[in-house]
């Protein structure tokens, strides 16, 4: 520890006493005056000239931000990330985020207000400073109440600060070195912080492994997995046939696929496709197409598709003119029943997928065939 | 001009005089020497004898989450429709218990009542020991306590966010910032104390603790004014918080269209009531410490009659909250809240209503006599019986709305189990536990901010505003 | 005092006008138009007298020291009781125009035949009745003693007021409950939310906060109130600053309660107020009565400004005026009513209830200097 003395401590016994030795303690000039004190004095602030503390703005702010931050954050994932509509309440319910927006805002200003005056505007943890090793601090903490005049430079003239406080009526004087920051700044307290933290980091994200990856499938956890239930695609032995997934009673029908165009496919040509002609039907009936149409018939229902030369058929060419007077009944029974090389598509498109196909390929071939005036009918 | 008339009215009569904050001559050395100095000397046999006590109530508590998680949920009560109930009950009840030292640490330092000084340091600590208490069941009631996790928005690889539309949601949240905001509150109070354990102590071990613990504060002036501010608006924040977080557990019921649920009182009443069950748990341990810790200087008979009043207001308050939900059930004309309400005074758990009313309204308006709230008898009678009303209250809201709702058919009788019984008592353990190692380790009573308002403790010219 | 004197025929000619303007509006401008006007004033100046005698009783039910001194402006304040009785009982005239309640079709609707009792006009006077007789009780108490011991400086009043004060709380409970209910949802009996009360308390509290902050405001500017330093001041302000977070906390709860649950009953009560002009006026309800003092008090130095405390006292009085305006006017249609009748009612009774206040400041102490009290109140500091 250096030698140079830092500030000297006078000890008072009542706040009376304190508070009538603080202007001369600054009349004095020889450095910084500081009191001590084992619990906060009334107006002591003004008398040692303390400026105001700056947290009432840093807590303002940080509450604001935390505001919008929680705001922010809880729209972002409901209205925009994550738009499910649960309980009939819309995306953006900002009712809804009231209150978690004011337990951040709380979160951010307490946080702000607690850690921000200990760490940032009190410095502390700091356990290298004189006071706190002097013989005086024992009385600090509790019922003496200290004035120093402190001075970092080695010029500090510590008898006359003495001096001072004496004739201001402390009942003891202490000297005391300078504060030792050096703990804090060697190079093997930064390691072994850094070996701490990285111990910490492992010990933590194991103890995260066990905790979601090993610890649920432990004995007495798994047991709500193992549940007496029937699962789809595993057998099971609740069932005679031994399947857990069970065949549709014979006749049932899904939803949307009503067996339809059951005749022959001039019986069908009556069908009319019940779809408007809308954006969105065309968007079905692009999308259906690709998926279902595109390999054999091509992207421009030529009959070119990227499947034809692999496998050696030949699929209709749909912009000839046999389909393009096609009436739309005779195009649905052939998705419906299959015609030729091409299989049945009813198990899998539902009714209004099969007649927006139809649409679908009707605008393919009029896009192939346009004629002058549907350019006017595009143009607005 | 006025001034010199002013001066001139008589001098307060003595019955107008409040009593000191302090029996007999404390000073702020010998404050020091009787409280800082339980952590050091060795427990009486008491102490042992009560904490094995609450330690067994503790492990039978254990032994029942134990034995739920093995079996599932099913081993409580709860089945359709009552889906909510000795676990959630309980959750409220905790919640709310805890809700009496905020209050007092905080929103009492906001009016500047010095007697909150010498118990805030215990309602905090209660505070933090039932909100312990109170995140038990909400963890266990989600069936696998492990993946409790998912309830905090974090981004995931199952590409879910959780529904911030959730009441249930605002509450982790809640009770979350509660915890923290309570925990940082209380410790910086701590800190100063510390300090000064830390200079008092003579044993090695302890030394190295209180100085890591105390994080080298000195009681510096510079250090004090930032300490004040911090304190003043951690306690300005704390009271938003404190309203906010009984309110938004009201949430989860009053957001609901469950007849006996769905009431626009909810949440200023939850907040009444939970300030009003947590006074009384706090009359009933100050009163234990007070006797067997001898700190009948410092917790005087004032501080429990003063207490003793709130708990009589906070009873009015409930009164008046009771009446509106019955006045409402006649005045909106609507025949599942007529018939809700009329369950709690007739129905099946009628006895349950009547519990809570006796226990809630009735019995503490013996506090309006002054020899009441001057006995020990009658205050821990009133005490003991808010505390059973309030858990009542919560059961009668809970189970009783739930058993029948709109559907007939699916009304059904709530019976708890065995199981149920254990975990409410071994949070009673739980939390009685953590009271007692407190009460041994740490400070039970806040030294510093009583020192600063003893007698003399100010500089003169600012002296007169501290005669009590 | 000259600057006051002066000020004196404008408030006396400003009323007359209004007064004339009043009846004009009985003759010209309908009667449910009328009657609307009338409730809304009787209800503004009833919560503020109350609002003002709920401070005087709060001091004596906390013993509070610091607002000794500034006591007697609350109480003055309280006084305008005295006035909001006949007001109230002409109101009682709009029951049936107004308040459907009343009507005889009330006995065949499907929800309002089982309270109809408690509707009809006779039952409703006698609660009406029955809450001035008490409000009578609590202003001769704690008002009536207090001015007493201004003479006698007897400490038996502390005594008397302190053991009245928590009755006076039940009685203060029922009135402001009774008042909310029956005058104010009174206007749509089908309608309920059990915080209506509590709701209506808030607002009757902050508007006797404001008008007492404005006074003492006035006071010390003529040097009528030595002693009243910075420190009051800023209990003041921050009194106003937590009601008015607590009021819209009320709100607010109210609000999300019945969004959330979405009850068809409940819900149509601020159908109405989100619609058209009305949805403009429930913003500048919120914006007017929480965003704006809330960001103009919540610092601490703030509390202690005297400028910017009147401001937003003032700002708080007619927020105020607003929530009770957003309140009742609903029941007049789906527009928002606001012209020349309203200005006469605002003309008629903001120029009474000044030419009151004027004559109550000019009676008497200033402060209640036989309170015992007094000294230790004016040497309070933060």
């Amino acid at each position: 520890m250096p030698e140079t003395s830092y500030s000297v401590l006078g000890i008072f016994e009542t706040p009376d006493a304190l508070m009538k030795a603080i202007p001369k303690a600054r009349a004095a000039k020889l450095g910084e005056v500081e009191a001590y004190t084992p619990y906060p004095i009334h107006g002591i602030d003004d008398a040692l000239g303390h400026r105001k503390s700056p947290l009432g703005g840093m807590v303002l702010v940080m509450g604001i931000l935390g505001a919008i931050t929680a705001f922010g954050f809880q729209y972002w994932i409901s209205a925009i990330d994550y738009p499910i509509i649960t309980g009939g309440k819309a995306a953006n319910s900002w009712e809804a985020f009231i209150p978690i927006m004011f337990e951040v805002t709380v979160l951010f200003a307490t946080f702000t207000a607690g850690l921000g005056m200990l760490f940032l505007l009190n410095k502390l943890p700091f356990f290298g400073h004189p006071v706190l090793s002097s013989k005086s601090i024992t009385g600090i903490t509790r019922d003496r109440y200290a004035l120093a005049i402190e001075a970092e430079d080695e010029s500090f003239d510590s008898a006359a600060a003495a001096q001072t406080l004496k004739d201001a009526g402390a009942i003891e004087v202490e000297i005391l070195p300078a504060p030792d920051r050096s703990p804090f700044l060697t190079s093997n307290f930064i390691l072994r912080a850094l070996g701490g933290i990285f111990t910490a980091c492992v010990v933590a994200g194991l103890a995260m492994f066990f905790l979601t990856k090993w610890f649920p499938l432990l004995a007495p956890m798994k047991y709500m997995q193992d549940q007496p239930r029937l699962n789809a695609q595993k057998a099971s032995t609740f069932f005679k046939d031994g399947h857990g997934m069970q065949q549709p009673v014979a006749g049932t029908v899904a939803r949307g696929f009503l067996p339809t165009a059951t005749g022959t496919q001039e019986e069908a040509a009556s069908l009319v496709n019940p779809l408007p002609r809308t954006k969105e039907v065309f968007a079905e009936g692009r999308k259906v197409y690709v998926n279902r149409c595109e390999v054999c018939h091509g992207s421009l229902g030529n009959g070119v598709g990227s499947l034809t030369a692999a496998y050696g058929g030949k699929p209709a060419n749909l912009q000839s003119q046999m389909f393009r007077e096609y009436p739309d009944g005779k195009i649905y029974w052939a998705i419906v029943n299959g015609k030729n090389a091409m299989p049945s598509h009813a198990p899998y498109l539902s009714e209004n997928e099969r007649w927006a196909v139809v649409h679908y390929v009707r605008a393919l071939q009029r896009a192939q065939n346009a004629k002058d005036e549907d350019l006017k009918v595009v143009a607005p | 001009m006025k001034l010199d008339a002013a001066t001139s009215a008589g001098d307060i009569p003595e019955g107008l005089l409040e009593p000191a904050l302090t029996v007999g001559r404390v000073t702020p050395g010998s404050l020091d020497d009787q409280v800082l100095a339980f952590p050091e000397t060795k427990p009486p046999k008491q102490w042992y004898f009560a904490l094995a006590i609450t330690l067994t109530a503790a492990l039978i508590g254990v032994i029942s989450i134990g034995y739920t998680f093995i079996t599932g949920i099913g081993a409580w009560g709860n089945s359709s429709p009552v889906f909510w109930a000795f676990d959630i009950i309980n959750f409220v009840f905790w919640v709310g218990i805890g809700h009496a030292g905020t209050l007092i640490s905080a929103i009492l330092f906001l009016f500047r009542k010095r007697w909150r000084n010498a118990i805030a340091r215990f309602a905090e600590a209660m505070t933090i020991f039932a909100v312990i208490c109170a995140v038990i069941f909400p963890l266990i009631h989600v069936g696998r306590p492990w993946l409790a996790y998912w309830l905090f928005p974090y981004p995931n690889q199952r590409a879910l966010w959780t529904n911030f539309r959730s009441p249930l949601l605002w509450d982790v949240f809640a009770v979350n910032t509660y915890f923290s905001v309570s925990l940082m509150f209380w410790y910086l109070g701590l800190i100063p104390d510390i300090a000064s354990m830390r200079d008092r102590t003579t044993s090695k071990l302890r030394k190295v603790i209180y100085t890591i613990l105390a994080v080298g504060w000195r009681g510096a002036a510079t250090h004090w004014q930032h300490y004040e501010k911090a304190y003043l608006l951690l306690a300005g924040l704390a009271t938003g918080l404190v309203l906010s977080v009984h309110s938004v557990v009201s949430f989860d019921f009053a957001t609901s269209v469950v007849p006996g649920w769905h009431m626009t009182i909810f949440p200023p009443y939850f907040v009444a009531g939970a300030i009003f069950a947590g006074f009384a748990m706090v009359v009933m341990v100050l009163v234990v410490v007070r006797e067997t810790m001898e700190l009948k200087n410092l917790i005087t008979m004032r501080h429990l009659d003063v207490m003793n009043k709130v708990i009589l207001s906070m009873s009015c308050i409930m009164g008046y909250s009771y009446m509106m939900e019955g006045f409402t059930a006649w005045y909106s004309m609507n025949e599942f809240l007529h018939h809700g309400f009329m369950n709690i005074v007739t129905g099946t758990y009628g006895w349950a209503g009547w519990v809570t009313i006796s226990c809630n309204i009735l019995i503490p308006q013996i506090l309006w006599f002054k020899k009441a709230r001057a006995s020990y008898f009658w205050m821990i009678l009133v005490a003991v019986g808010v505390t059973i009303g309030m858990w009542f209250e919560r059961f009668v809201i809970i189970v009783i709305s739930l058993h029948q709702d709109f559907l007939p058919s699916a009304w059904r009788i709530y019976k708890p189990t065995m199981v149920d019984f254990g975990v409410l008592l071994g949070t009673f353990g739980i939390f009685f536990t953590l009271v007692l190692l407190f009460a041994r380790v740490l400070p039970v009573i806040a030294t510093t901010e009583v020192k600063a308002i003893l007698p003399d403790a100010q500089p003169s010219h600012h002296g007169d505003e501290h005669h009590a | 005092m000259s600057q006051n004197k002066n000020a004196s025929p404008l408030i006396w000619g400003a009323t007359a006008l209004g007064a004339l303007g009043v009846l004009g509006s009985y003759v010209a401008a309908g009667h449910e138009r009328f009657w609307a006007n009338w409730v809304l004033w009787f209800v503004l100046l009833f919560t503020l007298g109350l609002g003002s005698l709920f401070i005087v009783a709060l001091e004596h039910l906390v013993s509070a020291k610091w607002s000794v001194p500034v006591r007697r402006i609350p109480e003055r304040l309280a006084t305008l009781l005295l006035p909001a009785v006949p007001v109230g009982l002409i109101a009682l005239g709009a029951l049936p125009v107004l308040y459907p309640g009343t009507r005889p079709e009330a006995a065949h609707h499907p929800i309002l035949a089982g309270k109809a009792f408690w509707l009809s006009i006779p039952f409703f006077s006698v609660r009406t009745l029955v809450a001035f007789a008490l409000c009578m009780l609590g202003l001769a108490v704690l008002v009536g003693g207090s001015l007493k011991q201004d003479a006698t400086k007897d400490p038996a009043f502390n005594f008397r007021a302190r053991k009245f004060a928590p009755a006076f709380m039940a009685i203060f409970a029922l009135v402001i409950t009774l008042i909310a209910f029956d005058w104010i949802s009174g206007l749509t009996p089908e309608w309920y939310s059990d915080i209506f009360g509590v709701y209506v308390f808030a607002g009757a509290f902050l508007s006797g906060l404001a008008a007492t902050a404005l006074c003492v405001l006035y006071l010390q500017d003529q040097n009528r109130l030595e002693g009243v330093r910075g420190d009051h001041l800023y209990n003041l302000g921050g009194f106003l600053f937590a009601f008015t977070v607590f009021w819209s906390y009320i709100g607010f709860a109210q609000y999300m309660l019945m969004w959330y649950a979405n009850l068809p009953d409940e819900v149509i009560y601020y159908k109405v107020r989100l619609a058209g002009s009305w949805r403009a006026i429930t913003i500048c309800l919120a914006t007017l009565h929480f965003v704006i003092p809330f960001f103009a008090l919540v610092t601490r130095d703030a509390k202690k400004d005297p400028k910017r405390l009147r401001r937003v006292a003032f700002l708080m009085l007619g927020a105020h005026v607003l929530d009770m305006y957003w309140l009742i006017f609903p029941v007049l249609g789906t527009k928002p009513h606001f012209s020349w009748p309203e200005l006469s009612f605002a003309l008629f009774f903001i120029g009474g209830i000044l030419l009151w206040i004027r004559g109550a400041m000019q009676k008497g102490e200033d402060m209640p200097v036989g309170d015992p009290f007094l000294r230790e109140g004016l040497e309070f500091r933060l």
